[in-house]
């Protein structure tokens, strides 16, 4: 069953650009750079319980790190680009990750708005390097002799680094790893009790996290092929939150979810002009009130499309979510959302 | 099996695709126009005002009236919040999936600059952007709309330098591509009488507290003093000057700047301040078009406040559809560009006489305005740029 829903998923994603009209193929596109940058801050948020509002910062660092590359050493290999990418946001998760060891909830919530903002003054008054408020135009991308001129071709590079991001996600969740940031999850106090090493685990979903942001930034500088410190306001980060919250905290496939339909919420509200953030936030509370534990836990409980949604293989129908008490918190921890666990 | 069924559908795949149409966003009844623009974020009034108050107001007159050679216009605008990334997602759906034959008057240099090679990569005609960075210069497929930021500082220091004979300027001037662009060119333009800024501060977007540059500005003793802001900080800077009894300097607004929200938030501050202002008084003008579009607004939407934006938007739907009559029962996006290109001192009853040259430019003057009780008052005709 479960073979069969995830083959279907390839050959729908495969196929995507034959069938759809070009605008969707770049919009998919968005949803996967999108799904990459939600599923990191899943990593942080949904697993270790650390908040984030200065993932836009990530991934600003990401973007302008593979534009600069691609301009400035265009000899470079698109793949070194972006891991180089991925590897300089998740150094910059490092510096930010080890004095946010001893920040929770809000001030840690505070800390990394202001991240954030710090991120878009620095491209602001680096303006040799990013070109500042003019803004920077990113070259196609080249794989060997193919240039990455179109969409479709976009959408395929985009397609291939989101599923080995995803499957690499998957087999961090399921490891030592990905036990032990769950565990920080629930009491940081048991897991330390259990030979957690807290301040390494804390670190490494930051490094871990801002590392996927930052790949996504430089797939989302190829996609969108243009640059402006305005592309990054807190408001984006405001959107990967809400990804995580509507698509369910701590699973990956939540993230994929979510990112899906943020970015197609926003998209298809963009038509209603200046009635769009009222809309888009009557959704979002809507969706917090009726389904807490995000789509991916409200799928699970539909006993029909509980055996096939991915990562839910192993659960009962109705087992997961709200069982109450399972999630004993910090005090002074954000928001108060039921979660279910990982993608066993 | 397999080979049959996949034969199928691709048959039905080009069965189902439109036919050809003459030209994309041209119907047998319609035309399509549509725009990327800030409905939410720092600039959501002006852009509401430039779209649906403005173009959206001029059309709607045109179309009550029969439309061009039997088409009515219909626009399509999507929200970009003054978000590059959202602006190009936007243009596309607009190319791709509403098939426009034409995007109008979006806002803001990122998000149009963002837009900008896709557009020409796919010859859509660009019309009347709504922003003052040369960059839009001299393209085959944009029709500038705002007096860009180098025409209007030769204006102005072509005027205050040349006419009025100052000579120490200063200038407080937003920290981006809108201000830097005009630091530039006044460093330019100064150079040309052999002067030179005796101090220029720089503003952070979104700042308000501008107490520390004003000082630093008073003691550099300018004569003139210029603002190159957005209205919130702009009145901030001129009610900070009020505060600290600075009075031996002449303050002077940019083109963008030089609006009535700006007054309102300054109020009595804005006594006796100067500006190079890109429009007519909305309200007061005499002129027959300004008359005109008080009549409509008021016709249409007689709750909305006649604005500069409104009017730079009604004129932007005027102008378009003076090209597109010219082009014909025969409107493609080459025949419009043809038809933009042939317009020789067109009379808008707004503007001076517009003729377009190869630069596509259709706005390259000012006047310039003094504040006498709470408004803008004409000092001079209309300055010129060349």
């Amino acid at each position: 069953m479960r073979g069969a829903a995830i083959a279907t998923g390839a050959v729908v994603v495969l196929g995507w650009p034959w069938a759809a009209p070009r605008y969707f193929v770049f919009l998919a596109s968005l949803i996967v750079v999108n799904s990459i940058v939600a599923i990191g801050l899943n990593l942080l948020s949904g697993y270790t319980n650390q908040l984030s509002f200065g993932h836009a910062g990530f991934l600003a660092i990401g973007a302008y790190t593979a534009a600069i590359l691609a301009i400035r050493a265009s000899w470079l290999p698109l793949p070194a680009t972006l891991l180089a990418a991925g590897l300089g946001t998740a150094a910059v998760g490092l510096a930010l990750g080890v004095p946010c060891l001893r920040l929770e909830g809000l001030y840690l919530a505070m800390a990394t708005l202001a991240f954030g903002f710090v991120v878009v003054e620095a491209i602001l008054n680096l303006d040799w390097l990013t070109r500042g408020n003019d803004g920077l135009h990113v070259p196609p991308g080249h794989l060997g002799p193919w240039a990455l001129a179109t969409d479709t071709a976009r959408y395929y590079l985009v397609v291939v680094v989101g599923a080995l991001l995803v499957a690499a996600a998957r087999n961090i969740t399921r490891t030592r790893t990905g036990r032990a940031l769950l565990a920080v999850r629930e009491s940081e106090i048991a897991a330390q009790a259990s030979g957690v090493h807290l301040a390494a685990y804390k670190t490494l979903a930051f490094v871990v996290s801002a590392f996927y942001t930052g790949v996504a930034g430089g797939l989302f500088a190829l996609v969108v092929g243009f640059l402006s410190p305005d592309s990054f306001d807190v408001f984006l980060s405001v959107d990967f939150v809400a990804m995580i919250i509507v698509g369910g905290l701590g699973s990956i496939f939540g993230s994929v979810v979510g990112a899906a339909v943020i970015t197609t919420l926003n998209d298809s509200l963009a038509g209603f002009q200046n009635y769009r953030p009222l809309i888009f936030g009557a959704i979002l509370i809507a969706s917090m009130l009726f389904m807490p534990g995000g789509i991916a836990s409200a799928l699970r409980r539909l006993p029909l499309l509980a055996s096939q949604t991915p990562g839910s293989a192993s659960r009962t129908p109705g087992s997961a979510p709200r069982t109450p008490g399972s999630a004993p918190r910090t005090p002074g921890s954000a928001p108060r959302t039921p979660r279910q666990g990982d993608d066993r | 099996m397999i080979t049959r069924a996949m034969l199928l559908l691709l048959l039905a795949v080009t069965l189902s695709a439109p036919p050809v149409a003459a030209q994309q966003g041209v119907g047998e009844t319609e035309i399509v126009l549509g725009g990327s623009n800030s409905f939410s974020g720092p600039l959501a009034f002006t852009g509401e005002q430039i779209t649906k108050f403005g173009v959206d107001l001029y059309l709607r007159v045109v179309n009550d009236a029969g439309g061009i050679h039997g088409r009515k216009i219909r626009t399509v605008y999507y929200d970009d919040g003054y978000r590059p990334q959202n602006a190009v997602a936007n243009t596309k759906k607009l190319v791709e999936q509403d098939r426009v034959f034409a995007i109008i008057i979006p806002q803001g240099s990122p998000p149009v600059v963002a837009t900008l090679e896709y557009l020409e990569e796919n010859k859509v005609p660009l019309l009347f952007p709504y922003q003052s960075s040369p960059v839009t210069r001299a393209r085959r497929y944009v029709f500038q709309g705002m007096t860009l930021s180098d025409r209007s500082s030769k204006m102005m220091i072509d005027y205050l330098a040349g006419q009025r004979k100052y000579k120490k300027f200063a200038v407080l001037y937003q920290d981006d591509e809108y201000g830097k662009s005009f630091l530039t060119a006044f460093e330019k333009d100064l150079g040309r009488f052999g002067l030179k800024l005796v101090a220029a501060e720089s503003v952070k977007r979104e700042v308000t507290d501008v107490s520390a540059q004003i000082a630093k500005l008073q003691a550099a003793k300018p004569e003139v003093t210029f603002l190159v802001l957005v209205p919130g900080p702009a009145a901030q800077a001129l009610r900070e000057r009020q505060k600290i009894g600075w009075t031996d300097t002449l303050m002077v607004s940019t083109g963008p700047l030089t609006d009535e929200r700006y007054l309102a938030l300054a109020t009595d501050a804005a006594e006796g301040v100067e500006g190079l202002s890109l429009w007519p008084d909305p309200v007061i003008s005499d002129l027959p078009g300004v008359r005109l579009y008080r009549e409509h607004m008021q016709r249409y939407f007689p709750k909305n406040e006649p604005n500069r934006y409104s009017l730079a938007g009604y004129f932007a739907g005027m102008l378009f559809v003076e090209g597109a009559k010219r082009a014909g029962r025969n409107l493609t996006r080459e025949s419009l560009i043809a038809a933009l290109e042939s317009v020789k001192g067109f009379e808008s009853g707004i503007l001076p006489p517009l003729t377009i040259g190869p630069d596509h430019e259709t706005q390259k003057q000012g006047l310039w305005v003094r504040v006498e009780k709470g408004r803008f008052k004409p000092l001079t005709d209309w300055l010129k740029s060349e």
